[in-house]
């Protein structure tokens, strides 16, 4: 891993400093904010301010509004919403400004950077042609010198190589790369605000750290005023002044970050705080410390031994995964960490027999896997159960519940009918769902309860060994720590084995009992969760611990926040 | 032009050939099974007055005894030399008789595609453009009326209005310039529906896409944002379509100039169908052929140089600059 150090040496041009700021007045007034989509009402009676070079966050789950209150003060709301109240940007009234009124503020005054870098580039057009855009909102007739300060402001943002960017279409860059083009591109014409709406939630755990970093770092060198959008509490408390709590449209508490945070006032705060597994490391400790003695005392469920399997593709040869071995005890749960691209999926794809291997055993239970005909597969699937990430697109639409659970039971012709609606019953009432759901349709559920029904179905052929592919990645904080709970309560009743794949390092902390921490294809670093969380030794699984957000702001020589007019 | 770009073009030449060919032996296959034969017909006529074994020797001169498969043969290095053989009822070359009226169909038919582009054009920028309260949603509607009506029925209108009522041309002189400008417009309105529907789907789509809204956010106008990101991903589906709608145009065009009198492609398929004349027929469906083979050659090799994100089969044309973010990481120092 490259060191990050090297960022905060770069030089500021000053013309890139923002003025100094004039403390009387904030930046960003937001007072009465209501939005609504029609009839629907997103965004209710929201407040708050923002100081120049100050940060603030809207924290909040999916549906809390707070992008939407983004969109608003950008005033890019989608056609057919209205909003009413008041904002106010560096003293003028922007809400009801007129739209030829607004664009000259619109980039240069306040920049926006989205949240997925992976859409928000025209993919037919140079990433150059893109910056010229923003570059044409400088005081700069000559077209080379605004060419030069593109390179210079990629070069800033911590791009390479920035001649080669300027050249290259959006789809030949990664996503971090993208997303430090995209945080250029809005600083470019040196605004006096950010909105950055999620800016990391589309990027691995190491890449977001660096990102935020940067956008801190940033912040502090121009004075810009920052307004982070993010569902992540842990992120918001280390990179922002002040926090703003949502849920459903409504403001649930704010206040500085130290004492939001600290002492959060609000049962919805505190139920946030307290979900939030960076902050939370032990929370399951009652549930998940039975496991530990399995771990010693039983023999292994799960054996994989040097496993590699390579793809050839456009007649290059990668090796997906290489020489992995690893071994999970009865009873206990190992967790594949990895960001993407380290062979974590195509490891579990290995094991599930979905792909076979070059070189390599796998054995479950006592049986080699690797090398089986289809349908002696089969029959090893009935204790070998997947649970898919995206719980939105894995199950029917067309189906109701109840089918949808009893399918693996039809497929396997177990039991008679009787016996099937049984154990329909029971796997729903595993998961803590009520048995009026049966003839509902997905549609009509939350995701939560999606995957609580997708859990049921892999529960309902009483398999012994679960794999787990990044199961809560698509749901909302307070959610996944419901589905953690499911899972690790089921496991201790039912002595299930878990194979939990997750970029989420914290999340496996609350939950593993064993780790292999995945690198390239390899498994880079291997042992029992408190070995590697608190005596790691590859280089690469400390940069992992250290992007884990701690809620902590940990830039010891930060200015100290400048004071805001309290609201109340 | 790069070495993946050239060996993708050779590859996609190769296979268009080939689809000729298969075209040309499918078309003389289903041709030798059809019942009825017209050269026999011709030569049995009395009128003609041939006797027996005068028709052997011209069957037997014509090769037209030997087996099915040496007929094929003989015929399709004919094709290939560019020799269509004799139409049966004029005994003159196949290659003439299409030379003659293939001028009239060409002009018809390319200015019937440059009425479509303009007119599907004209429609779906106009939606983005229009505010919603000066009809819209009238222009929306545009497409699916012109789809539904058939461009024999907008071909007589036509004819009606600026023919006969405002006489801005002579029906009886259809070749002349607003003879074909209106028949032009006949056979382009309903292909112009099939194009200005997707482009309508296209910039709806783009537009709503999240760079559409960050492009918004760097301070970009609606124009602008219409003209320098929306209109080329959005146009470049447009290339695919236009090439299916060639066929259209053809077939199309066969019925505009039966209403509007005009000689051409359709009048001697029409001709060469009540007389049998079947090799023209042939001619003509090869000829077909050809045109809706090479539109979707050029539409495959136009792709790629429009579009960068598409990969070429053959080679990798595009690698990604690096796999991940970590070169990122040290930034340097730019001295200007």
């Amino acid at each position: 891993m490259a060191p990050q150090d090297g960022l905060t040496s770069t030089l500021i041009r000053p013309e890139f400093a923002a003025p100094r700021p004039l403390r009387s007045i904030p930046l960003l007034k937001v007072d009465d904010l209501s939005v609504a989509y029609g009839a629907h009402q997103v965004v209710t009676d929201v407040g708050f301010e923002l100081g120049r070079g100050e940060s603030l966050a809207l924290i909040g789950e999916s549906g809390s509004g707070k992008s939407t209150i983004a969109r608003a003060v950008l005033r890019l709301l989608p056609s057919g919403s209205r909003a009413s109240g008041r904002v106010s940007f560096d003293g003028q009234e922007i809400l009801r400004m007129p739209e030829r009124g607004f664009r000259p503020l619109r980039g240069r005054a306040i920049g926006f950077v989205p949240q997925d870098p992976g859409n928000s580039l025209n993919p037919v057009r140079t990433i150059g042609a893109q910056a010229h855009e923003a570059a044409a909102l400088l005081d700069e007739p000559d077209r080379a010198m605004r060419k030069q300060l593109i390179l210079d402001i990629l070069a800033q943002v911590g791009l390479d190589n920035p001649q080669r960017v300027y050249d290259s279409y959006p789809h030949q860059l990664s996503g971090g790369m993208l997303q430090r083009v995209l945080i250029g591109l809005a600083i470019l014409p040196r605004p006096s605000l950010l909105v950055a709406d999620e800016p990391t939630s589309a990027l691995d755990v190491t890449i977001q750290k660096r990102i935020l970093d940067l956008l801190s770092r940033l912040q502090d060198e121009l004075s810009i005023s920052l307004l982070l959008i993010t569902h992540d509490l842990a992120i918001a408390a280390e990179r922002a002044d002040t926090l703003v709590v949502l849920k459903d449209g409504i403001v649930q508490e704010t206040g500085r970050t130290t004492a939001v945070f600290a002492s959060p006032a609000s049962t919805y705060a505190r139920k946030l705080h307290a979900d939030v597994p960076a902050l939370n490391p032990d929370r399951y400790a009652g549930l998940r410390d039975p496991g530990f003695r399995r771990a010693k005392a039983e023999p292994p469920k799960i054996e994989v031994s040097a496993v590699t399997k390579t793809f050839t593709l456009d007649g290059q040869t990668l090796t997906a995964v290489d020489s992995v071995s690893f071994g999970v005890p009865a009873g206990t749960t190992h967790a594949l960490v990895g960001e993407s691209g380290s062979g974590k999926t195509t490891t579990i794809r290995l094991l599930l027999g979905l792909e076979q291997p070059d070189a390599g055993t796998i054995t479950v239970a006592g049986e080699q896997l690797n090398g089986r005909s289809p349908t002696e597969l089969r029959a090893a699937w009935r204790h070998l159960q997947l649970i898919y990430q995206n719980p939105f697109t894995s199950l029917d639409p067309t189906w109701k519940v109840e089918q949808l659970i009893r399918e693996p039971l039809d497929r396997f012709r177990i039991g008679t009918g009787q016996e099937r609606d049984e154990r329909v019953h029971k796997a729903l009432a595993d998961v803590g769902l009520g048995q009026h759901l049966l003839a509902r349709k997905p549609g009509a559920l939350s995701g939560g309860q999606r995957q609580r029904v997708a859990i049921a179905r892999a529960l309902v052929l009483k398999p012994d060994v679960i794999v787990l592919d990044e199961p809560t990645s698509a749901l909302d904080v307070s959610v996944q720590a419901d589905i953690v709970e499911v899972l690790l309560s089921l496991q201790a009743e039912l002595g299930l084995t878990y194979v939990f794949v997750s970029h989420d390092l914290a999340l496996v902390r609350q939950l593993a009992h064993t780790v292999s921490v995945m690198h390239r294809g390899r498994i880079v670093e291997h042992g029992t969760v408190t070995d590697i969380f608190d005596n790691p030794r590859q280089p690469y699984t400390c940069s992992l611990l250290a992007s884990i957000p701690s809620g902590v702001t940990d830039v010891a020589d930060a200015p100290q926040p400048q004071l805001i007019v309290a609201a109340e | 032009m790069s070495g993946p770009y050239l060996r993708y073009a050779a590859k996609r030449l190769v296979q268009a050939l080939a689809v000729i060919l298969l075209a040309y032996v499918f078309t003389f296959v289903v041709v030798s099974i059809l019942p009825g034969d017209p050269i026999t017909n011709v030569l049995r006529d009395p009128q003609n007055g041939f006797t027996e074994d005068e028709i052997r020797q011209i069957i037997a001169a014509q090769g037209l005894d030997q087996p099915i498969l040496v007929q094929l043969w003989t015929s399709l290095s004919h094709f290939l030399t560019g020799d269509l053989g004799l139409s049966v009822r004029s005994s003159r070359p196949v290659t003439t008789l299409i030379a003659e009226v293939l001028p009239s169909t060409l002009v018809l038919a390319s200015s019937a595609f440059a009425v479509a582009l303009l007119l599907a054009a004209t429609i779906a920028y106009g939606t983005q453009f229009l505010p919603k309260r000066f009809g819209q949603g009238l222009l929306r509607g545009f497409p699916s009326l012109f789809l539904s009506v058939p461009n024999f029925v907008i071909g007589l209108v036509l004819i009606h209005v600026f023919g006969f009522q405002l006489g801005l041309f002579r029906v009886i002189a259809p070749n002349s310039f607003w003879a074909t400008f209106f028949a032009a417009i006949a056979l382009g309105i309903p292909i112009s529906a099939q194009i200005a529907e997707v482009l309508i789907a296209n910039l709806d789509h783009e537009s709503g896409q999240d760079y559409a809204a960050v492009a918004r956010g760097r301070g970009l106008g609606q124009f602008r944002l219409f003209a320098m990101h929306l209109l080329k991903p959005s146009s470049l589906p447009v290339v695919t379509i236009v090439a299916l709608t060639i066929g259209e145009l053809l077939g199309g065009s066969l019925i505009t100039e039966t209403v509007f009198g005009r000689t051409g492609i359709g009048s001697l398929v029409q001709r060469s169908v009540s007389t049998q004349d079947l090799p023209v027929l042939q001619a003509v469906v090869s000829l077909a052929a050809v045109v809706f083979v090479l539109v979707n050659l050029i539409a495959d090799l136009v792709y790629p140089l429009l579009d960068p994100r598409v990969k070429l089969v053959g080679g990798p044309k595009h690698r990604p600059t690096t796999a991940d973010d970590s070169s990122a990481g040290t930034p340097q120092a730019v001295t200007s």
